[in-house]
């Protein structure tokens, strides 16, 4: 029982929402923010003064850059920024690593006009804002620029609010893969996955290969007649369930019609295709169900530990799985249903139109678009360049996608290359009113995932409800 | 008669300037946003664009079932409620009865039943999300001994709002505490006299402890009522309001609709709505209190 203080706590409920609003982020523009700027621009001066002769001569600019992310992220982030202050010396970029509830604090700053210039969003929080004018058209930037231009960067990581208006370009690309321990295989003496979406497994040979992949306490396989479910050693598979999309695109479904107006999850072949995916927890028992993933390690320590021997997981996986010592991994594409699909996400960098320093942002924007300032997480293998040649031109592919840990055989094929021509949105990118409809489709699922009901009757009892919360598409996909 | 208003009013400024802080912080920090939450709660805002006045509409989308989950939450609230509230009185009144005793080792086992009550509500979830797990956990672990096995807990929908209850039967150090106090505050001559007049103690108990105990009783009663209408860390922790909204408190409904939906006027009038709910159910409880609690001051009614 909480010990509050009686009445005046229940209106102080009442409040929180409002306080919330109060209590800015008063985080680095106080005056050392500004000492710091004469500072740089200082030596700026004196840099253009000994060296290059500049013949513009620049007013000192301060931008505020928000982002969130691992550690590891926050330290390469940081680091290209640093690079493109040395560069632009009259730009000063006040970083602000924000690692969770993100959103929230957005909004806090925006109610107390601290907003940043430029800076990470959630896509569907992006739409949501620039459809409100509170964010700048990229392809205002991308006219007149000289260096990109829209057709360099790869649709997938395109958040457009409206046609010809788009809100921002993905920080980086993000796509799905069978991550797998290859011990495991050996031993179980199944070969390894295929790496090329033509030669992808089917549902079934997947079904089979996780199956023999599943073992349980006495070492007998998911297959074995004495198989025993309830005490299981090494799962075949685990996947992140909110990724279902994965299957439902390669079964053939959508999850809203083009307009966005009809629920589409409730049509059949998306709901065999999430039906497939909860029989691989509860029918053949080859998948840790929901309670019992709570219990098992992520990504790389799952594979190594070998409580998992393949997961269908991101790419970004790929960080933890580089960096583990003791892991033989491999990566393969992931299974095919009817159509080659791979799941791309990714959340994008947005210019803010409170920024009184458009044309700085968008420099900086540039500057963090290209792979070349942020080498580190790419090869690292946390993120994939958004722009195209850097999927097409051999020599720059090499600059990341080869010769380092996280990116070992295969990763060319399984991943890039699926996801450049495989690749489809997932629905941030296009779904009105994304989280309140999510609130109706997650907890209906759960149901599913827990073998409670099958998916074509929970999806089908929902349907009414979802409709009523859609409120279409931002634009067609 | 000057000479005293004039100093009733020095002193009356002396009083205000004393109390200034207070009263500015009552204003700054109660006053000001119930009145700004009031206003959301009248208007359609999600902070990043102006304020769009709507009238009643917020509450409306509430009572005519617009929002399904409303409903909803405040079913799982009051299921809550009722099962958490008479179970935490009962239990900590019991405890308290038994530490009341003069046994061996009071003060250590006082100790050890308060503690679970300064443990942070998230480290409290965190252990319970492991005694709760359904392969690994003790509770399961604990039952397969007697033949049961296979319980979902907070993972079920019909067991999760009463494993949460369970729960917050780990957390009665502070009512017991109370109880206790209320304990030591009868006079011992009235068990005295019982004893006097051969009663047992069944008689003790029904005769003396529990009426003299019914203004505690009562005060925890109002605390416990506003504490589980609040209740939110463990739905924010351990179940997201989960499996199938289960245990979608009204507070954490309130929380999502806020920081998850940005819809702030609704979530307004939500607050509000629940505020309303909290004042009459305690305006009840203390209406119906003249016909059980027992009031020393005011002998018998």
């Amino acid at each position: 029982m909480k010990k509050t203080i009686g009445l005046a706590s229940a209106t102080m409920l009442a409040l929180s929402v409002f306080m919330a609003g109060c209590s800015g982020n008063s985080g680095n523009n106080g005056s050392n923010g500004n000492a710091e700027v004469k500072e740089s621009s200082g030596t700026g001066n004196t840099a253009s003064n000994v060296g290059q002769a500049e013949p513009e001569k620049h007013d000192p600019v301060t931008l505020k850059y928000t982002f969130w992310g691992s550690p590891n992220e926050k330290k390469v982030q940081e680091a290209a920024i640093k690079s493109f202050t040395e560069k632009y010396p009259w730009i000063k970029v006040n970083t602000l690593h924000i690692p969770d509830s993100y959103t929230t604090k957005l909004t806090t700053m925006a109610s107390s006009n601290q907003m940043p210039d430029i800076g990470l969003l959630n896509g569907d929080v992006a739409l949501e804002w620039a459809s409100q004018g509170r964010i700048y058209n990229i392809m205002d930037f991308l006219a007149n620029d000289p260096d990109v231009s829209i057709n360099d960067i790869l649709p997938n990581t395109l958040y457009y609010w409206e046609e010809g208006k788009l809100a921002g370009v993905n920080g980086a690309l993000e796509a799905f893969a069978l991550f797998y321990n290859k011990d495991a295989f050996t031993e179980a003496g199944v070969p390894l996955p295929p790496t090329k979406a033509d030669e992808a497994y089917t549902w079934d040979q997947f079904v089979e290969t996780a199956q023999k992949l599943t073992l349980d306490q006495k070492g007998r396989n998911a297959l074995d007649t004495e198989f025993d479910p309830k005490a299981i050693k090494q799962f075949g598979i685990t996947m992140p369930l909110w990724a279902y999309m994965n299957g439902v695109v390669s079964n053939g479904g959508q999850f809203v019609n083009e307009t966005g107006t009809e629920f589409k999850l409730s049509d059949p072949e998306a709901a065999e295709a999430i039906q497939r995916w909860a029989d691989l927890i509860n029918k053949y028992h080859v998948a840790p169900s929901p309670t019992q993933s709570k219990n098992i390690p992520s990504g790389a320590n799952a594979l190594s530990s070998r409580k998992v021997a393949m997961t269908l997981d991101g790419q970004w996986s790929l960080v933890d799985l580089g960096a583990a010592k003791k892991l033989n991994f491999g990566i393969g594409v992931a299974p095919v249903m009817k159509n080659k699909a791979t799941m791309t996400l990714g959340e994008p960098i947005v210019i803010f139109k409170d920024t009184k320093h458009p044309e700085e942002a968008w420099m900086l924007y540039k500057w963090m678009m290209n792979p070349e300032n942020t080498l580190e997480l790419q090869t690292s293998g946390l993120w994939m360049p958004v722009l195209k040649k850097w999927y097409e031109n051999e020599e720059l592919v090499a600059k990341w996608a080869a010769g380092n840990p996280a990116h070992p055989d295969g990763y060319q094929d399984a991943i890039m290359r699926n996801a450049f021509e495989n690749g489809f949105p997932n629905t941030s990118y296009y779904v009105k009113n994304l989280s309140k409809v999510n609130s109706i489709i997650d907890p209906a699922l759960e149901q599913v995932w827990l073998g409670k009901t099958t998916a074509q009757e929970a999806l089908s009892k929902i349907k009414t409800q979802v409709e009523k919360e859609l409120k279409g598409v931002y634009t067609e996909r | 008669m000057i000479t005293g208003r004039k100093l009733w009013n020095k002193e009356a400024r002396a009083g205000i300037l004393f109390a200034s802080p207070v009263i500015a912080g009552f204003i700054i920090f109660v006053l000001g946003p119930m009145i700004a939450s009031f206003t959301f709660s009248l208007s359609e805002y999600n902070v990043i664009t102006p304020l769009k006045f709507i009238g009643f509409q917020n509450y409306a989308n509430l009572f005519d079932g617009t929002d399904p989950l409303f409903y909803k939450s405040l079913g799982v609230t009051a299921y809550y409620v009722i099962l958490s509230v008479p179970l935490q009185i009962l239990l900590a009144f019991m405890v308290a009865l038994l530490l009341n005793h003069p046994i061996r080792g009071k003060t250590f086992f006082r100790t050890i039943f308060y503690m679970p009550t300064i443990v942070p509500a998230v480290a409290s979830s965190m252990i319970w999300l492991w005694l709760f797990d359904p392969d690994l956990g003790l509770l399961n672990q604990l039952l397969k001994v007697f033949g049961i096995s296979g319980l979902q807990w907070i993972y079920s929908e019909n067991l999760a709002v009463p494993s949460l209850v369970l729960m917050s039967l780990w957390t009665i150090g502070g009512t017991m505490v109370i109880f206790l106090a209320g304990l030591q505050g009868i006079p011992r001559h009235l068990y005295e006299s019982v004893e006097v007049d051969g009663g047992t103690w069944f008689h003790k108990l029904f005769f003396i402890t529990i009426p003299l105990m019914t203004p505690t009783i009562f005060f925890n009663l109002v605390m416990g009522f506003i504490g589980s209408f609040q209740v939110f860390g463990q739905a924010y922790i351990m179940t997201q309001g989960g499996p199938n909204n289960a245990t979608l408190f009204y507070s954490y409904y309130l929380y999502r609709e806020a920081f998850e939906f940005s819809s702030m006027g609704s979530a307004s009038a939500i607050a509000w709505v629940m505020f309303l709910i909290i004042l009459v159910l305690t305006l009840m409880v203390f209406k119906t209190s003249a016909l059980w609690v027992y009031s020393e001051s005011e002998g018998k009614r």
